[in-house]
């Protein structure tokens, strides 16, 4: 049996008004000692994906098993346990208690689960020593470097000797030698008895991993030819919160572009008539579809790959993602 | 969380500091006034217990106000020796009066009886008196030893000072013999303000009542009463300003922390431990406040031309107040540390 496994989890929630679902039915599962990566882009949920594993975020439906135990549906004491003793959270910005000094820092997860502060210093300093900050225990975050705040973090996040280890883009505040030392200890994190969740859009953590999970998926993009689609009277094309490659182009017919609200009901945005186009910024972007496509009458469209779509319209597609021509200075 | 509470006071050490010196000036606002309305009752407990009576034998229909007793005809003593349970009884002579020192006019209070009465006024320095002509004054009418003063036109030398005999606000007790006093404040006529009695008289002569020192007290600082009532409703007015001060510290201070609420509250802290720091921070900073206001007040005292006695209990009452100030300016932080959502310690830089 895996140590980790997500099963269907799927997060949804009220943006704005408007319901995203940053997770849809996702599956992935971690032995015992692996180094995982969450690969994506901005946006595409990977934060969304360690707080539930955190324990932060309840998901709408799913289920996330740490050692056979279930994890969705904690709550109360249990829950506080959870986040408390099973799960070391290593956070994108450190997210240090400025006041506190490194040693202090490090003792905090440990105090809150009542452990005594002779007993606690002893193993932060032993922890500070691991992650090679022996000599700094006393340093306030603002009198360490980047790269040294994020060991302290990792050093917090183990403390209790946690199950999970979860790291939020561990390297994006960091330059090139910081990143170097943070990945190394990373990998050395993974060993038995853990398994350490790292999220991140920096490609060059992949080459450590011993699993990737990629939360954004690869369309075949490049070269393939456009599509034809006929749909009936009703018919939806694509639904809110779907990833898709194509940008549509409506050949005869109209399509109705509308939202769904957190209460179900509908929100119409546009009509989009023949010889108008829509569905670009989803698949440019590489972002789920931010609102749902259903023919108005019966229609006919051709969808085009994005490559192709903007060799046909050039200027159209400078146009969608907000490109403008600066006039020249006379 | 204490560890944690006491960092963060350490490492916000200037906001705090700030908070605590404007909040302490407050508190010490307060004390001073707390000193200010309890100074009334003091000069006039002072001034009354000074004569040495049981009693007081005034006019039918006088309130007792000391300032303001209507006159008597001086032989009426006769009637009141022969009251029985009278052992003993002086006539006395208080009426505020204008006295001039030094070319300067203020206001003083005429104290005049016989010498077995003024004998007993405590002096600070110099002799009581022994002949007309000579007084012994407190030192807030500014007159030393030796020292011309000028009251209706007639001129005394002060030979003795005394201290803390002070009426109407602190207005100076000028003592003098009985017959200075009556040239000063009637002209020279026969009259008094009162008898003073050893022994508590039963039935006394028409036209005459008694009252026990405690009445006269209380119908002497009855004139006080509404400048008592505003100072103490500035007392109120005072408090409210160092809840705000407190209020509004330990409020920015949960804006400033949101961050950090949220991380903690990842690692596993409950919302209850984190009210429970905030309400921390914001009893220490009242009750070192209330510590510095204490301080201060002792320094202060001069704000005010009045007599200003701080009583004891104000010494107790302001520490535990602020403790209770303390608790309630930390409400005001609480739905933020309640409300941090746990997955905001996400969010990036």
């Amino acid at each position: 049996m895996a140590e980790l496994d997500v099963r269907d989890l799927t997060v949804e929630y009220d943006s704005g008004g408007y319901m995203v679902r940053p997770l849809d039915k996702l599956c992935f599962a971690a032995n015992d000692g692996e180094l995982v990566v969450l690969l994506g882009p901005s946006g595409c949920g990977k934060t969304t994906l360690l707080s539930s594993l955190a324990g932060l975020l309840t998901p709408t439906s799913g289920s996330i098993r740490l050692r056979g135990e279930e994890v969705v549906g904690l709550s109360g004491p249990a829950l506080a346990r959870h986040r408390r003793e099973t799960v070391g959270v290593v956070f994108q910005a450190f997210n240090l208690i400025a006041s506190l000094s490194a040693r202090g820092n490090v003792m905090v997860p440990l105090l809150l689960g009542g452990v005594p502060r002779r007993q606690a210093a002893k193993r932060a300093d032993e922890l500070l020593g691991v992650v090679g900050l022996a000599e700094r225990t006393h340093h306030r975050p603002g009198q360490l470097s980047g790269g040294q705040q994020q060991r302290v973090a990792i050093a917090r996040a183990l403390v209790h000797g946690p199950l999970l280890v979860l790291a939020d883009e561990p390297t994006a505040h960091l330059d090139y030698i910081q990143v170097e030392g943070i990945l190394t200890l990373l990998r050395t994190l993974a060993t038995p008895g853990r398994v350490v969740v790292v999220s991140t859009h920096d490609d060059r953590i992949t080459h450590i991993a011993d699993r990737i999970v990629e939360l954004a998926p690869q369309f075949a993009t490049a070269d393939r030819p456009p599509e034809e689609l006929v749909l009936t009277d009703g018919e939806v094309l694509f639904n809110q919160g779907d990833r898709g490659d194509l940008v549509y182009v409506v050949e005869e017919g109209a399509i109705d572009i509308y939202r769904l609200r957190p209460d179900g009901s509908e929100e119409a945005l546009d009509r989009i008539q023949a010889g108008n186009y829509f569905g670009e910024i989803g698949p440019l972007l590489n972002l789920p579809r931010s609102a749902s496509a259903r023919a108005a009458v019966k229609s006919r469209l051709t969808g085009y790959p994005v490559r192709a779509f903007r060799q046909k319209f050039p200027q159209t597609i400078k146009h969608a993602v907000g490109q403008e021509t600066i006039p020249a200075a006379p | 969380m204490l560890g944690i509470t006491l960092s963060d006071l350490r490492f916000r050490a200037r906001q705090f500091l700030i908070a605590v010196l404007g909040a302490g000036l407050v508190f010490a606002m307060s004390m001073l006034l707390s000193g200010l309305a309890n100074g009334f009752s003091v000069e006039i407990n002072q001034t009354v217990q000074g004569f040495g009576a049981d009693a007081w034998v005034i006019a039918q229909g006088s309130s007792g106000r000391l300032s303001a007793l209507p006159p008597l005809e001086e032989f009426s003593v006769i009637g009141v020796l022969s009251v029985p349970g009278v052992r003993s009884a002086a006539p006395v002579v208080v009426q505020p009066k204008e006295a001039t020192v030094a070319g300067s006019v203020a206001s003083a209070v005429v104290i005049g009886s016989v010498p077995a009465v003024i004998n007993r006024v405590p002096l600070q320095s110099g002799r009581t008196t022994s002949a007309s002509g000579e007084v012994i004054a407190d030192t807030r009418l500014g007159a030393p030893v030796g020292t011309d003063i000028v009251m209706a036109g007639r001129t005394f030398r002060v030979v003795g000072v005394t201290s803390g005999r002070t009426l109407v606000g602190g207005l100076p007790d000028v003592y003098m013999s009985l017959s200075d006093a009556q040239a000063v404040c009637f002209n020279g006529l026969p009259v008094v303000s009162a008898f003073i009695t050893h022994g508590t008289p039963g039935s006394l002569p028409k036209g005459l009542v008694s009252m026990s020192n405690a009445k006269v007290e209380a119908a002497t600082l009855q004139a006080m009463k509404t400048g008592v009532s505003s100072i103490n409703n500035s007392r109120i007015f005072m408090w409210f300003i160092a809840a705000i001060i407190v209020a509004s510290l330990v409020y920015v201070t949960a804006l400033q922390r949101t961050r950090d609420f949220a991380v903690l509250k990842a690692l596993g802290c409950s919302s209850v431990r984190l009210f429970g720091g905030l309400a921390l921070e914001a009893v220490i900073v009242s009750v070192a406040a209330a510590l510095v206001g204490m301080a201060l007040s002792n320094y202060m005292t001069g704000v005010f031309a009045q007599p200003v006695d701080i009583p004891i209990n104000a010494f107790v009452v302001i520490p535990v107040s602020a403790l209770v100030v303390g608790l309630l300016a930390s409400l005001i932080a609480l739905r933020r540390a309640v409300s941090v959502d746990p997955v905001t310690a996400f969010a990036g830089a």
